[in-house]
């Protein structure tokens, strides 16, 4: 009997004990980054992008507070539940304090509240308002702009061009980062005197939207706008190009990924067309002269929004360690909070009232063909703005 | 399920309780183990409908995604604690399973499928439309970590959380052995087998039929409850038709012939996601090339592999 009770002990102890001497082994030598990534599953081709941006990062920054950096790979597989029970396993088992990157914003609020309650830090890419607004917390950051700013930065300067281009047709994906774009749009119209026409509504499955741009078609508006992200963004605008709404109705896109959807919708459907983006590779910073080189140089390709989302979150947790100078959570938390760099759009500056990245925010318009320097330079660079809600009025308590 | 309707408690009770205490300490994750009792659970309601009447199911998410809303919002909105919200979302997972069972045991094969499957698909697009309830795609969030009961036990530790669902998911279990073993699971099996004869000898089949799906309705959203205590957080993937699948899977992996093939087709596709996912991002395959080998050749599932190979061997010529 005691015989047994000591193999079950010891078995117990030699299958705790790999967990224990990691843990031990990572506390003692480098910091480890839990990176959220959805490498499996819907959301595969996104997390697989960021997923390489930020081992990019990873490689040519090496180091942060006077410490080598480890990089801990997390396959959420797309489902937020599951993000929520690596965080807490990367938390419990391996000691891990410092987390970046999502593939949707669900992960994200859902990942944020798990770190803030173990007391992490956490430096995301989610698109939903919430994240820096009623959701917000003391130990969250963002990278992207809200939807208030991808609109304010889009529409503002499009309508500062075409006066004449009052009324507008939306169509809008029925989700909630669908639905913050056309409420921010119908208030800036609003407010510039331009008409909300008429909207159509797709849900999240839809794939096929000929009907959704006849009711556009029929409106006779001046702009076709779309509100909503992703392949979706792509589907529609295919097909309101192949259904000839180019041709006598201007096309605003407020919220694409740039160079990766450019790519898959070729130079014929982009050109003239209005695309609002986080990012573009032609902006001349020295952040992404930095980012551009090592990609290039690393990958041989152009960077695009996912790479640089990944690299972006890499980065900002790095200049924040450097700066606190320890891994001491609270530390670092203020060095956030505090925190300007040369990020990939320019100086970056982190709002310490809701924890927003303050960034440009690009209006670009697709190129004719004929007029490419390269492969990828499909649009010029209208405008690069920041334009973000007041701290009071994004409903944030920290 | 087996022609004799089998004993409760039996062997089988014994190994899902040995089962449920072993998994933390053979796992390498107490939160891998706590996903896989959820998992259980909601796939044990596939098997109680597929094993013990033949009914199979594409919809059980959709009664695991309201008892994760239901529990989510007793906890956050109303301070209740585990165990009531807990019992609340079965309520309700049976109330619904009933008002849908009204509609779908009249119709039966393809149609009962595809029933299941509009009724799921429903239930999806119903959280999506009501975002001040369900917080849409971004999830219901800030449901606190409450107490088992009367304010005492706080589910803060990882291990009592993982005690309690462990004594839920066995709760489950014993309730669904119980019932195979009494005469209604008898006449469950008798519809499972021929539901004319049955209907010859005098049993109501729509109605035995409308009481296994209120129950399983009942049992996937408690499973649904249980994530919600897991995860401190309602997806919407709680809701999805993905949901439904994998509880399908898990319940045809494992072995509809009994309920610890719930468990362990659970028990399966938790430590594949866990353990492949990390390997080749593109695991999933395998776990279709298990569920192709299963249908297949392993009509039992895993649990009827030793079975399959007892047969091999004593078909085999000697020497």
């Amino acid at each position: 009997m005691r015989n047994r009770r000591e193999i079950l002990a010891a078995a117990a102890v030699g299958i705790a004990a790999p967990a224990l001497l990691r843990r031990a082994w990572a506390q003692q030598d480098a910091i480890e980054i839990g990176s959220l990534v959805s490498l499996s599953g819907t959301f595969a081709n996104i997390g697989e992008q960021v997923d390489i941006g930020s081992k990019v990062a990873f490689d040519y920054y090496k180091t942060a507070a006077g410490k080598p950096l480890r990089y801990v790979q997390m396959d959420d597989q797309g489902d937020p539940g599951r993000a929520v029970r690596l965080t807490q396993d990367a938390i419990r088992d391996r000691g891990i304090r410092f987390f970046m990157n999502c593939t949707n914003s669900a992960i994200a609020l859902a990942v944020a509240k798990e770190v803030a309650n173990s007391g992490g830090v956490y430096i995301n890419q989610a698109g939903a308002d919430e994240m820096t607004g009623s959701l917000c917390n003391k130990n969250t950051f963002r990278w992207p702009v809200a939807t208030y700013s991808a609109v304010n930065t889009t529409v503002r300067p499009f309508m500062k061009q075409f006066p004449d281009a009052k009324k507008w047709y939306t169509i809008t994906g029925q989700y909630v980062f669908g639905d913050s774009l056309l409420k921010n749009l119908k208030d800036v119209l609003g407010e510039l005197g331009g008409q909300h026409i008429g909207n159509s509504y797709h849900s999240l499955s839809d794939r096929e939207y000929s009907g959704f741009i006849t009711a556009a078609i029929a409106a006779q508006p001046d702009v076709l706008c779309i509100c909503n992200f992703g392949s979706q963004t792509i589907d529609v605008l295919r097909q309101a190009v192949s259904f000839g709404m180019k041709r006598n109705t201007k096309i605003v896109v407020v919220w694409s990924t740039g160079l990766d959807q450019f790519q898959s919708l070729g130079p014929d459907i982009c050109e003239g067309v209005y695309f609002g983006a986080n990012y573009w590779h032609g902006v001349d910073t020295p952040g992404n002269r930095l980012l551009s080189g090592v990609i290039k140089e690393k990958l041989k390709v152009t960077p695009s929004y996912l790479l640089t989302a990944g690299w972006a979150c890499t980065q900002a947790t790095v200049e924040a360690l450097n700066k606190a100078g320890s891994t001491d959570v609270p530390a670092v938390i203020k060095a956030f909070e505090t925190l300007s760099f040369e990020g990939p759009t320019g100086l970056e500056k982190v709002r310490a009232e809701d924890h927003q990245v303050l960034k440009d925010y690009y209006l670009l318009l697709g190129k004719p063909k004929a007029k490419m320097r390269d492969k990828d330079d499909y649009v010029e660079v209208l405008s690069a703005e920041k334009a973000f809600l007041s701290p009071d009025k994004t409903g944030c308590k920290l | 399920m087996t022609n004799a309707s089998p004993r409760f408690p039996n062997g089988t009770t014994v190994a899902i309780g040995a089962i449920l205490v072993a998994l933390p300490w053979v796992l390498p994750s107490l939160t891998l183990a706590s996903e896989i009792l959820v998992v259980a659970t909601g796939a044990l309601s596939c098997t109680l409908l597929l094993g013990s009447v033949g009914l199979l199911s594409f919809g059980q998410g959709l009664y695991f995604g309201l008892g994760a809303y239901v529990s989510a919002i007793l906890i956050r909105d109303f301070g209740m604690n585990a165990s009531v919200a807990a019992l609340a979302a079965s309520v309700a997972g049976c109330l619904l399973a009933a008002a849908a069972g009204l509609l779908i045991v009249r119709r039966q094969g393809v149609y009962f499928v595809m029933l299941t499957l509009a009724f799921a698909q429903m239930g999806f697009f119903l959280a999506l439309a009501f975002p001040k309830l369900t917080a849409g795609e971004n999830g219901l969030g800030n449901v606190p970590r409450t107490t088992i009961a009367f304010g005492k036990f706080a589910l803060s530790s990882p291990g009592l959380l993982y005690a309690f669902l462990a004594l839920l998911c066995f709760a489950a279990f014993a309730i669904v052995q119980r019932i195979i073993a009494s005469p209604f699971g008898s006449v469950l099996n008798s519809i499972r087998h021929n539901d004319n004869r049955s209907e010859a000898l005098g049993y109501d089949v729509r109605r035995f039929k409308f009481a296994a799906v209120t129950i399983a309705g009942g049992i996937a959203a408690l499973a649904g409850a249980m994530n919600t205590l897991m995860l401190s957080f309602v997806p919407l993937s709680a809701v999805d038709v993905e949901t439904s699948e994998r509880l399908l899977i898990a319940s045809l992996i494992g072995g509809v012939g009994s309920p610890l093939g719930a468990l362990v087709g659970a028990t399966v596709l938790g430590a594949m996601s866990d353990f492949l996912s990390p390997v080749w991002p593109r695991w999933s395959m395998i776990v279709a090339l298990l569920l192709i080998v299963v249908v297949l050749f392993l009509r039992d599932g895993l649990l009827g592999l030793g079975s399959v190979m007892g047969r091999h061997r004593k078909e085999a010529p000697n020497g």
